[in-house]
């Protein structure tokens, strides 16, 4: 597949780094100083507006199949998507970070309008990011949450904690309900794909794939759900924090928001209806003593500066906090994040990535969600019409992955070793980020 | 600040205002009482004659573009206070002294509804009819019709709409000017002609059904029945009279979108509709339940006359369905307390306007929330936006004005009076625009045994009132009166 990407910034490294070796990138940027580590991929990398037709055209941008356009400036991406249209019909992804620019093109009516803005994706980071902060926070206790299959099969994750009944004891001896599967653990900052015979231990990170019901069943039995989030407090009123109060205070959660800047927080305050927005640092510990920043249901960190979501979720949770949610910028400082012992860490860039694969349909297979920061995915795939039927048990999978859900008409089956694979069935499988070509090439051979 | 600017514009308003006064010709033409013309012939004269000298003083400038705020003021205090007394020339020939005549005249087009008459069968219809037309033409604001019918004023129009009118928020239905008036004035006729419609197929005469209409719709308070509503014995009369009112007590602007333009949504969503809606419901259950614990008291006959009584003096009308200068009074301070509110901003009422009532309201809850949480950020908000800082600051110092102005007028009034209900009711109905307080100045009693001063302190009350004091006020600095000559 070969893909034009126009911009250099941190996210089109990513995309790229991510990318590089199963497929051809074009990287398209405007003069300056190119930072090195893009010299690391295998891309080729042209100087130029992606505004500038004759540009494009000396790059034969009307071959390649898919364009992301996510330089610094928003309506330079929306140009750049308006101009490669003009010559070729190549599928545009278009990057958008101001909330009016975004609101023109996602919603549901823009078709209506008298011409129609001709881009065929727009993501915004933050706004992804604010939609996987939501989703997660939902669930109480949950460290990550995915809803596969529009929502009838979905995607938790747990951490072992101290008083929990199933410390020590291997997977098969837990008694989890039915259509619940185990597709990974992380041990230690390392993923992996366990068995039966896996003996669950204390601190791990433990991903359960199930029908939503069966998951529901198993949030309550085994991890507190008897209490529901009510109080959030939001640390970094951005565009990410000041969505998130909008959608929380929706639902009709309380909000306590801590913002440095006053004229963002006026801001803040006129526009939403009844969070309450603190003019003040996110580290001043005084601060969050006596607005008891700390109690709330969940913490959520989203300043835009790594150091400082730090030491704030760090301070939180001295002062006794249950739940933190921490932004972080560099996708590098995850597994410090982590190591220091912040339960959730979530980047916009990584929702972002999520969201790009997601429509890179390479053979009928693409990836859904990314797992402990890239490490883990589930992948969607659509077996062909040529498959033939094979029990679960009999199929020799190169490597090691777990097929969570099959989506066969209507029915959602939660599969064990007995169920058989059948043409035209829809997969979710959970594997290891290095081995999803593998799985590709085995279905797809 | 130049003076041939001023007397031209008030020229032009005076000629037109000439035509005005001759339309109780037409009602004495009806009735054949051709001797009854005479005055309102004489104060039409006067009229055209003044407005002709003001116009050639004003050497006849036909654009005012350049006129600058200070100047807007000045005229439409001026038109206030010319128009009334123009308006007072009629009551003079039929036996009112000069004072008792001028003050009559300024509770009408400041539709407050006081009066000074004791003996209501001296005087012939289009003595009333002139009355409740008064009202009628201040209710709406004098000045919103010439900006409605004076293509001259062009954009000083906007100057002077908003400086007769100077409520927190400026409403303004359609970017022109003169249309929007045109606009506040259609719905104010349609709803008017719509009570007349209503009061007579409800079985009252065509004659008070049109003045009372003119008085409801004003929020005025002059009825042509020496004993008010309460005269015409029917329950019908008193219920529509209520919705009329409550409705005169409305934004016109809203209710023009809702009516007219069949968007109904600004108009409920509105905070200060609703506050108004939720003050009139609590309050009439407050005062029926007074009402019921009277002697010989009924459920209906309380409700009927709380909602009417409430809505009568909220929207500062002052019409009464019942002597209520005799209710207990725990119902008497039920009264008093919606007196002090008035009715909605851009409404035909006066008062201090339920949209800064509300302000003060969550102004206080801020500072109680200001307290427990000190660094929180916490904007005071109507209809969803944020009351900028000095809108805030306009709010406050125009509470503060009336205060202080209901003190000195009231004691004043007091110590000329030596009764405090008087001095102090009285100055809260006359400059809340209500009318009727209570004890002798109640709603079947008269201002006219007061002594003169009262009268002529009440008068000016009644003006300040009606041009929420910022006109008065600013005219109080002397740097306001630096003229050029030129």
């Amino acid at each position: 597949m070969d893909i034009l990407i126009y911009g250099t910034t941190e996210f089109s490294y990513l995309v790229a780094a991510r990318l590089h070796q199963q497929h051809n990138i074009t990287i398209l940027h405007d003069s300056g100083e190119l930072s090195d580590k893009f010299g690391n991929l295998d891309v080729s990398i042209v100087e130029g507006s992606g505004g500038d037709i004759a540009v494009l055209e000396k790059i034969e941008a009307e071959k390649s199949d898919l364009f992301i356009a996510c330089s610094t400036i928003d309506e330079a991406n929306i140009v750049a998507c308006w101009t490669i249209k003009k010559i070729a019909d190549t599928e545009t992804i278009c990057f958008i970070a101001k909330a009016a620019l975004y609101k023109n093109f996602s919603s549901i009516t823009h078709n209506q309008y008298q011409t129609r803005y001709d881009i065929d994706s727009i993501i915004w980071p933050e706004q992804l990011l604010t939609q996987d902060i939501f989703r997660i926070i939902s669930v109480p206790e949950a460290l990550d949450v995915e809803f596969l299959a529009g929502g009838k099969a979905k995607l938790f994750e747990y951490r072992i904690k101290e008083n929990s009944t199933i410390v020590d004891k291997t997977i098969k001896d837990c008694h989890f309900p039915k259509n619940v599967l185990i597709p990974g653990i992380t041990r230690d900052g390392k993923l992996f794909i366990p068995n039966g015979a896996t003996t669950i231990r204390l601190h791990d990170k433990v991903v359960f794939i199930g029908t939503s019901m069966a998951l529901d069943t198993l949030a309550a039995d085994f991890f507190k759900h008897d209490r529901k989030v009510k109080t959030v407090s939001i640390i970094g009123g951005g565009s990410v924090g000041f969505m998130l109060a909008e959608k929380l205070e929706r639902t009709g959660i309380k909000v306590k928001l801590i913002e440095q800047s006053p004229q963002r927080c006026a801001f803040l305050a006129d526009s939403l209806k009844k969070t309450l927005v603190l003019q003040g640092n996110g580290t001043d510990l005084e601060l969050l003593e006596s607005e008891a920043i700390a109690a709330a249901d969940a913490c959520i960190c989203t300043t835009d500066n790594d150091e400082k979501n730090l030491l704030c979720s760090l301070l939180i949770k001295q002062l006794g906090s249950r739940r933190i949610v921490t932004r972080v910028g560099n996708i590098q400082n995850y597994e410090l994040f982590e190591h220091v012992g912040i339960d959730v860490v979530v980047s916009p860039k990584a929702s972002a990535l999520t969201e790009v694969l997601n429509r890179i349909q390479a053979q009928k297979v693409d990836v859904i969600a990314l797992i402990e920061g890239g490490k883990g995915e589930v992948l969607r795939l659509t077996l062909p019409d040529t498959f033939q039927e094979i029990r679960i048990k009999n199929m020799q999978l190169p490597v090691n992955a777990i097929i969570g859900v099959i989506i066969r008409g209507h029915k959602v089956i939660i599969p064990n070793g007995e169920n058989s694979l059948q043409a035209r069935d829809r997969l979710k499988i959970f594997s290891m980020k290095e081995d999803s070509e593998k799985i590709k090439e085995f279905f797809f051979a | 600040m130049t003076s041939p600017f001023i007397t031209s514009a008030l020229g032009i308003i005076l000629l037109v205002f000439g035509g005005i006064v001759l339309l109780p010709i037409g009602v004495a033409a009806i009735e054949g009482d051709y001797r009854s013309a005479l005055p309102f012939l004489a104060a039409s004269a006067f009229s055209f004659a003044l407005g002709l000298l003001c116009r050639w003083h004003g050497r006849f400038c036909k654009n005012f573009d350049s006129m600058r705020h200070n100047e807007g003021l000045l005229i439409v205090t001026l038109t206030w206070i010319v128009t009334a007394a123009i308006g007072a020339i009629p009551y003079l020939f039929f036996g009112l002294s000069p004072v008792d005549a001028y003050f009559e005249s300024v509770s009408g087009f400041t539709t407050t509804g006081a009066t000074i008459l004791t003996d209501f069968s001296l005087y012939p219809r289009p003595f009333f009819f002139w009355r409740s037309l008064t009202q009628w033409l201040g209710g709406m604001g004098i000045i919103v019709l010439f900006v409605a019918i004076l293509p001259q004023f062009g954009v000083a129009g906007r100057r002077i709409f908003f400086a007769e009118a100077p409520g927190p928020t400026e409403d303004k239905l359609t970017p022109r000017i003169t249309h929007t008036a045109k606009a506040l004035w259609l719905i104010y006729l349609l709803l008017t002609v719509l009570e007349v419609l209503c009061l007579v197929i409800a079985g009252m005469p065509l004659f008070d059904a049109v003045c009372n209409s003119f008085s409801t719709m004003a929020a005025g308070g002059f009825s042509p029945h020496p004993l008010s509503i309460m005269g015409y014995q029917s329950s019908a009369v008193t219920w529509i009279t209520t919705l009329f009112m409550v409705l005169a007590g409305t934004n016109f602007a809203l209710q023009y979108k809702c009516f007219i333009k069949g968007k109904a949504k600004p108009l409920i969503t509105n905070d200060e509709f609703r506050f108004y809606l939720t003050i009139i419901a609590a309050t009439s259950l407050l005062l029926a339940y007074f009402l019921f614990r009277m002697p010989g008291g009924t459920v209906s006959a309380s409700l009927r006359d709380s909602m009417f009584q409430v809505s009568s003096i909220i929207t500062t009308t002052g019409f009464a369905s019942a002597d209520f200068a005799l209710w207990t009074v725990p119902a008497q301070a039920v009264l008093f307390a919606v007196m002090l509110t008035g009715s909605c901003a851009g409404s035909a009422g006066g008062g201090v306007k339920v949209v800064r009532v509300l302000f003060v309201a969550r102004f206080l809850i801020r500072e109680i929330d200001q307290i427990v949480h000190p660094r929180a950020i916490l904007p005071i908000k109507i209809d969803r936006v944020t009351i900028q800082e000095d809108i805030q600051r306009q709010m406050l110092s125009f509470l503060l004005f009336y205060l202080v102005l209901l003190l000195v007028s009231g004691f004043a009034v007091t110590m000329i009076e030596q009764n405090a209900a008087v001095g102090f009711v009285g100055t809260a109905a006359t400059i809340g625009n209500i009318g009727p307080g209570f004890g002798e100045i109640g709603p079947m009693g008269s201002f006219g045994n007061l002594h003169l001063a009262t009268k002529v302190i009440f008068t000016i009350d009644m003006i300040v009132g009606r041009l929420e004091l910022i006109p008065f006020l600013a005219m109080l600095s002397p740097e306001f009166w630096s003229f050029t000559r030129n």
